[in-house]
């Protein structure tokens, strides 16, 4: 089985990647000078005191104890309950996104001058600092109010993540939609198929292999646009918030912030796993084709 | 009556501007109901070109195409005739059943109806227990017999080929020859293919059809009369042999006027 063995070398490979970053923070933590190396009076070198660089089983071991002093919180509690909120604002963004930028993507596919029209303001949104629209878009979502629906804080912060997720996936889907062999395209003609029709029978089934990476793109691109929103928003009950307010006791707690790094990691980790699972699943029957 | 009927038609692409290309200059060509007729010449003379007027993937710039007694558009919009490309372009993630029975889909036959006409299709192209395989499992020549299969499932009149066995190897090719004579003889189908090889074009037609570029025309038609039975050992008779000079004195005479001329092949 070529496959369960690759995959249990990827994992191995994985895992292996990990213990060599563990093992060269605690090698320079043992070895490297306690203040730090300078050079002209500039730090080039981090410090290694425990302030600096607390070891890597502090980190771990900061799971176990309470968030605050006399709580019966645990700082994993904490962090878990971060990373399942944030997830799920990351999830609604992903999904936001998703519909987004296939649409944009059939949009531009069907219509050239659509194309032609929207494609470089796409580039152009995506190098807008994601801080700078941030308060924006929270300001405006205040200001909306279509009947009974009231624009909830946490959708701001969704909606950011779709900001950041759909631009891959436009782009992806769009190159998929666009890869349709000529051949394959005139027979749909000679079968005097619709554009609908050769939508769904042949570009949809032809750019899945392009789809896939622009949704993984997409899914850590989404979580990376909540976490920045609910920094730059104050938004409560996330990962983003719990690294703002961990990193903040640093001075007296220097192991707690990791710990909420650790969670966000995961979390990216996660959604894309989601999609690495769809992608294994939905590819079952294709032939392992390279798409660059 | 006819199933092909192409009166002076006459194709240029990219007209007016400066790389206008004359693809076809006034070209008439009739196809009998149960005929095979080949189209042949070298590469830009305009075969392809020609299939695809007959097939309404193109409209001509001048001229008439007549499809089974209607306009060659409605007759695309009727599924009059199935198509096959040099590449089978069989659709990978369907299984080989489900790639049968995509002009059925289309044309929005229910499910068992589409199962059975299927089954029959795995039958006439011999490879009823590869249904449920999928393409990429399957050789180049399977391939293109499930191109076949696909092709013919609406049961169309017409079949059209590109080069449909450019890509396989002799062995194969000649293989697949005897099947799609086989095929046509069983199903009664007109048939209009294009290729390259000389061979080719005799073993199968009933008439070769001989094409020269720079403007695309038909210079030369050959009538092959080597009857309706054929097999291997046609590719010994006589005739077989005659038919083949004639279609190589057909290109060849045009090939001299050219390289008198200077121009290239391409």
């Amino acid at each position: 089985m070529p496959l369960v063995r690759r995959a249990a070398y990827r994992t191995s490979m994985f895992v292996a990647a990990l213990a060599l970053v563990v093992v060269i923070w605690e090698t320079y933590k043992a070895l490297g000078p306690a203040d730090g190396g300078t050079l002209l009076g500039v730090r080039i070198l981090p410090r290694t005191s425990e302030y600096a660089m607390p070891h890597v089983w502090d980190m771990f071991s900061r799971f176990n104890r309470p968030e605050v002093r006399g709580s019966d919180r645990s700082v994993f509690d904490a962090v878990l309950a971060g990373a399942w909120y944030s997830f799920r604002l990351s999830a609604a963004g992903f999904v936001m996104g998703g519909v987004v930028g296939v649409g944009l993507a059939v949009l531009m596919a069907r219509f050239k001058l659509v194309q032609r029209g929207v494609l470089p303001y796409l580039v152009v949104s995506q190098t807008v600092p994601l801080i700078a629209l941030a308060p924006l878009v929270v300001s405006w979502g205040g200001k909306l109010e279509v009947g009974p629906f009231v624009w909830p804080r946490w959708l701001s912060a969704s909606v950011l993540g779709a900001f950041l997720a759909f631009f891959p996936i436009a782009v992806g889907t769009l190159r998929g939609l666009a890869a349709a062999s000529a051949a394959s395209v005139e027979l749909m003609q000679s079968y005097a198929a619709s554009w609908t029709k050769t939508l769904f029978k042949l570009r949809f089934p032809t750019a899945v292999p392009y789809m896939v990476p622009a949704f993984r793109l997409g899914a850590s691109a989404s979580v990376i646009g909540v976490v920045v929103a609910e920094i730059s928003t104050g938004l409560r009950g996330g990962i983003g918030r719990l690294i703002i307010e961990y990193a903040r006791e640093a001075t007296g707690d220097p192991a707690k912030v990791y710990t909420a790094i650790f969670g966000a990691a995961a979390l990216g980790l996660t959604m894309a796993g989601v999609v690495i699972a769809v992608d294994v699943f939905v590819m079952r029957n294709r032939p392992k084709e390279s798409v660059s | 009556m006819s199933a092909v009927s192409i009166r002076n038609a006459s194709k240029v692409f990219n007209l007016g501007k400066s790389n206008q290309v004359d693809a076809l200059r006034n070209v008439s060509l009739d196809v009998k109901p149960g005929e095979f007729v080949s189209l042949i010449g070298p590469s830009g003379c305009g075969k392809s070109t020609l299939l695809r007027l007959i097939a309404n993937l193109l409209e001509p710039t001048n001229g008439d195409v007549v499809v089974n007694d209607k306009p060659a558009a409605q007759a695309r919009l009727d599924q009059d005739y199935g198509m096959a490309f040099q590449q089978a372009g069989l659709f990978e993630w369907r299984t080989v059943r489900k790639n049968i029975e995509l002009p059925l889909e289309l044309k929005g036959w229910d499910k068992n109806a589409r199962a059975l006409r299927a089954n029959e299709m795995l039958q006439l192209v011999q490879l009823p227990e590869f249904g449920d395989h999928y393409p990429w499992q399957l050789s180049g020549g399977m391939q293109q017999r499930i191109a076949i299969a696909r092709a013919l499932a609406a049961h169309p009149p017409l079949l059209l080929m590109d080069e449909p066995f450019g890509a396989l190897d002799e062995m194969t090719r000649e293989y697949m020859q005897g099947e799609l004579l086989r095929i046509c003889a069983a199903t009664r189908t007109t048939v209009v293919f294009v290729t390259h090889s000389i061979p080719e074009a005799v073993y199968l037609s009933n008439r070769v059809v001989v094409m020269s570029p720079r403007p695309g025309r038909i210079t030369k038609v050959v009538d092959v009369s080597l009857g309706g039975e054929r097999n291997e050992d046609t590719r010994n008779r006589t005739v077989f042999f005659e038919a083949i000079t004639a279609v190589r004195e057909g290109l060849r005479g045009m090939h001299a006027a050219h390289v008198g001329l200077g121009n290239d092949d391409r």
